[in-house]
């Protein structure tokens, strides 16, 4: 064929599986306390915004939360294969799971799908009940390599962004409240930048007595 | 020929048995007798006869489940684990009577199958699809394999959007019915007569757990019955006026102790009118 561009039908575009349905998640340790912040958009194709009300955030029990960012469809299926994990471990050891050892749980059964994985990634934040209450968070890629930390962890398709607007606005050993500030404008503004994420967002700050949610109203674009 | 081939000579307690056919027939569970009878799920039933008892009512605003504790030494960790009573799902929950290793693995399986259910679709389990689920394993023991049944008869209390509160009852050979008061273990028999005069329709839960503590206290071998022997467990509304959530809860030993105390004085009470 002589020169020209090569017909639409011969343009392939190359689009990542992770960035099919688009998300972003925020976990941070505070004082005694730690939180967990999402975006609540769900798009099919990229393109299309098909919710505004998205769930990516995921209460086990009253001290465990998990976030999953990637592909809606594997992220809402891995949620209920962890609730179902935890609801079988309570039912043997009359009590509940530890974040860390909900973690490795998580870890495992990513591996678990080592060569065909699921395409999500999670991220784990909670109060350690059997060690007075101490926060632990961590995050995770596919396959399940965890990487705790005891400041912030960050899921999502701008990544980069989010890990930006943490890096700046992050205090250790923040009040729930002020921890509640601090996160809300990292989600906020972490995904500004991003089309694939935003419409809104919902916090989640757990202390050792209560857990407050609230929504966030966002640009709706 | 089966390797579970078991000489039964010199049994003397078999059910009902004629003397020789028995013996011939009852060493392979997948075999029916002359008779027509499956000697390995009767003696089964032989076995759970001697067990600690449980009963069951079911009223409109719950199901109450109390058993006779069997093992009572003072050396026993008790921790958190109860001997008869067991935790299914959060609205379902089950007693048993019986061998207790028997009982853990079906009460397992039946755990798996809740759970399974709730996570394909999103609503807790049904309950009589997890008691049919858990009676066709039992079965399976009857027919197939070669394997003894299992020695666990079981007492199922919880709720359903479908059905509300239910109560129903399995034994060994997988058969399983739905009941508004029923008991298994020592002195079924004894019990379920009781039930039949004492239980009334339209019951409140506490009558419920009342009517339980009686007919457990005239079952059991002792006069005076203590909270340390019985192990009670109880599904109902979390709010009452809401009935928003079920949930299954094991009776605290303060609760218990009350009801034992109720219980003896009324029998104190109607020995010392039946005297006058």
């Amino acid at each position: 064929r002589a020169g020209g561009a090569a017909p639409e039908s011969e343009r392939v575009t190359k689009m990542s599986i992770m960035s099919y349905n688009g998300a972003a998640i925020i976990a941070m340790c505070g004082k005694e306390c730690v939180a967990i912040a999402s975006d609540l958009r769900f798009g099919i194709n990229q393109q299309q915004t098909t919710a505004v009300d998205m769930k990516k955030i995921y209460k086990i029990h009253d001290h465990l939360y998990v976030g999953l960012s990637g592909l809606a469809t594997d992220q809402a299926t891995l949620a209920q294969r962890f609730k179902f994990r935890h609801n079988m471990y309570e039912l043997r050891e009359s009590r509940k799971m530890r974040p860390e050892t909900f973690a490795n749980l998580v870890s495992t059964v990513l591996y678990e799908k080592r060569f065909g994985p699921y395409y999500a990634e999670p991220i784990v934040a909670g109060l350690d009940a059997t060690n007075g209450y101490k926060p632990f968070i961590t995050g995770m890629d596919l396959i399940g390599a965890m990487a705790p930390t005891d400041n912030f962890v960050v899921c999502g398709n701008n990544e980069e962004s989010l890990f930006g607007v943490c890096e700046s606005m992050y205090k250790p050993d923040l009040e729930p409240e002020e921890l509640f500030e601090v996160i809300a404008q990292c989600i906020l503004a972490g995904v500004n930048r991003d089309c694939l994420s935003g419409w809104g967002g919902v916090v989640h700050v757990i202390s050792k007595d209560k857990v407050i949610t609230r929504t966030l109203k966002g640009r709706m674009d | 020929r089966s390797s579970t081939h078991i000489r039964a000579q010199g049994r003397v307690d078999a059910p009902q048995a004629s003397s020789t056919m028995a013996r011939r027939y009852d060493s392979h569970t997948t075999t029916f007798s002359p008779e027509g009878r499956l000697y390995q799920v009767e003696y089964a039933m032989e076995a759970i006869s001697h067990a600690g008892a449980a009963v069951g009512v079911r009223t409109d605003h719950g199901v109450v489940l109390a058993a006779e504790k069997k093992i009572l030494s003072k050396l026993l960790e008790t921790g958190t684990s109860s001997e008869k009573m067991h935790k299914l799902d959060d609205h379902l929950g089950v007693a048993v009577a019986g061998i207790n290793s028997d009982a853990n693995i079906l009460i397992n399986s039946a755990r798996l199958t809740a759970q399974r259910y709730l996570m394909t679709y999103q609503e807790p389990v049904p309950m009589e699809q997890l008691v049919q689920t858990l009676c066709d394993q039992k079965q399976g023991y009857t027919q197939y394999g070669g394997l003894r049944p299992f020695g666990v008869s079981f007492l199922f209390g919880g709720w359903d959007k479908n059905c509300g509160f239910q109560l129903y009852q399995s034994d060994p050979s997988g058969n399983y019915a739905g009941w508004m008061a029923t008991a298994i273990g020592a002195n079924a028999t004894a019990a379920q007569a009781i039930l039949k005069t004492e239980y009334k329709e339209g019951m409140t839960l506490l009558e419920a757990k009342q009517l339980a503590t009686k007919v457990l206290k005239q079952t059991m071998d002792s006069t005076k019955l203590e909270a340390e022997k019985v192990e009670m467990s109880e599904v109902g509304w979390v709010n009452a006026e809401t009935k928003e959530n079920v949930e299954y809860r094991v009776l605290q030993t303060k609760e218990l102790t009350a009801l034992c105390d109720e219980a003896n004085a009324e029998a104190e009470a109607k020995a010392a009118a039946g005297k006058k």
